[in-house]
């Protein structure tokens, strides 16, 4: 495993250490002060830590292709991404007063009404935003692993999940249409992209994981890998959400589903690091005495 | 045709005119020239080591393959080789630059194709 992805696995290992001991003090007291002071505090500077991680990674990688070279752009939108989800999560912390408390607390709420505040600003930043760079990134690596005949022909279970992922997706468009004659703000119609962006994202992680398995255990295909597992448990922390605002989810389940933007911090993080590690091997590696 | 004719957008839609008789396939032409540019590149670093022994020649090729499929395991996974042999062959450096150029980037191709021919 490279260096940098371990240093991000032990990273969250030790912030999950401290997560489930803030659960276990919630379970055994039923109260949610450690809880809450976890995930108002450490939380967000994990998030803060992965998210500016990543943001550099990808940069860095994208500076190793030069300006002809089709993974630049694909580089550049998946940056794009890191960098979006990275303004997400300040603009949250800032408007959640959890940087300086009460010192940002005045900034909280925007003028013009585009967007109810600056909490919503940042869910639609680091949310629908991210989501279409990070979509536009993988729609550029998926038309590259195609030319190269990397993508594996799909399965049974893969076209069912597809069939499932769109009907999810046009089931939401009767859900929200109506919505729209009550003057929703631009905040919040942008918010309901999320749902159609996360499908298509799941649709091309989906692929993505098909040329994975066709690949192996490359550094490349980990590196694909991470970004299929961020996106699929992005997808379950959604559906965790949904849940628990249906009352499906007992008040245990529902904090313990919070952990899993963690796991997905985690793996956005790790995906341009094995790129790197791949790039790095070539420089400075002894590969090249395999075969002497 | 007329000189405001050529300025048309439709005349920019025109196919140009194919041989009487002949069906072109721009796709399976594009495929194998890329092959025939391959079995080229292979003949010339034939032709460039013909001084050699061929036994050495073979060695040498056999070493580069096999540290080629060492990096192609690396970066991509043990099975991506089998997607690059192609039809039956050796990897070779002109067979697997375009995915690691497309993956990697021209720079670090370009080191790996320094470190795959050292000592060599």
């Amino acid at each position: 495993m490279p260096r940098m992805v371990r240093l991000i696995w032990i990273l969250f290992a030790l912030h999950l250490a401290l997560g489930m001991i803030a659960y276990a003090h919630f379970l055994v007291t039923g109260s949610y002060v450690v809880l809450g002071w976890y995930f108002s505090t450490l939380g967000p500077v994990f998030f803060l830590v992965m998210t500016a991680t990543e943001c550099t990674l990808a940069i860095k990688c994208r500076s190793w292709f030069d300006s002809d070279e089709p993974m630049r752009l694909a580089w550049g939108m998946i940056a794009c991404a890191a960098l979006a989800r990275l303004g997400g999560v300040v603009l949250r912390a800032i408007s959640d007063g959890n940087f300086a408390r009460g010192y940002w607390h005045p900034f909280s709420l925007l003028p013009g009404g585009l967007f109810t505040n600056l909490s919503q600003l940042g869910l639609v930043v680091g949310g629908p935003l991210s989501m279409a760079f990070l979509a536009v990134g993988l729609g550029r690596v998926l038309g590259i692993q195609r030319r190269f005949h990397l993508l594996g022909s799909l399965t049974r279970a893969d076209k069912a999940l597809l069939v499932l992922v769109v009907a999810f997706s046009v089931s939401q468009l009767f859900i929200i249409l109506p919505l729209f004659g009550g003057h929703p703000s631009l905040g919040t119609m942008l918010l309901w992209l999320s749902d159609p962006l996360l499908s298509l994202l799941l649709i091309e992680a989906i692929l993505v994981r098909r040329s994975v398995i066709r690949m192996g255990q490359g550094l490349l295909a980990k590196c694909w890998g991470m970004f299929v597992l961020a996106i699929v448990v992005t997808s379950a922390g959604d559906a965790a959400i949904w849940a628990g605002s249906h009352n499906l989810l007992s008040e245990p389940v529902t904090a313990l589903s919070w952990y899993i933007w963690f796991v997905a911090a985690a793996a956005f993080a790790s995906a341009p690091a094995y790129q790197l590690a791949a790039i790095s091997l070539t420089r400075g590696s002894s590969l090249h005495l395999v075969g002497k | 045709m007329k000189l405001h004719g050529r300025w048309h957008p439709r005349s920019w839609r025109r196919r140009p005119a194919a041989a009487p008789g002949s069906e072109v396939n721009f796709e399976a032409a594009a495929t194998s020239g890329l092959d025939d540019l391959e079995a080229r590149l292979n003949h010339w670093s034939d032709l460039w080591t013909k001084g050699n022994e061929p036994a050495v020649r073979s060695e040498a090729q056999r070493v580069v393959a096999e540290r080629l499929a060492a990096w192609m395991e690396h970066c991509f996974g043990q099975h991506a080789q089998s997607s690059l042999r192609g039809k039956g062959g050796q990897i070779s450096l002109a067979s697997s630059t375009p995915i690691f150029t497309a993956f990697l980037g021209r720079r670090a191709t370009r080191e790996l194709s320094r470190r795959v021919l050292q000592d060599l």
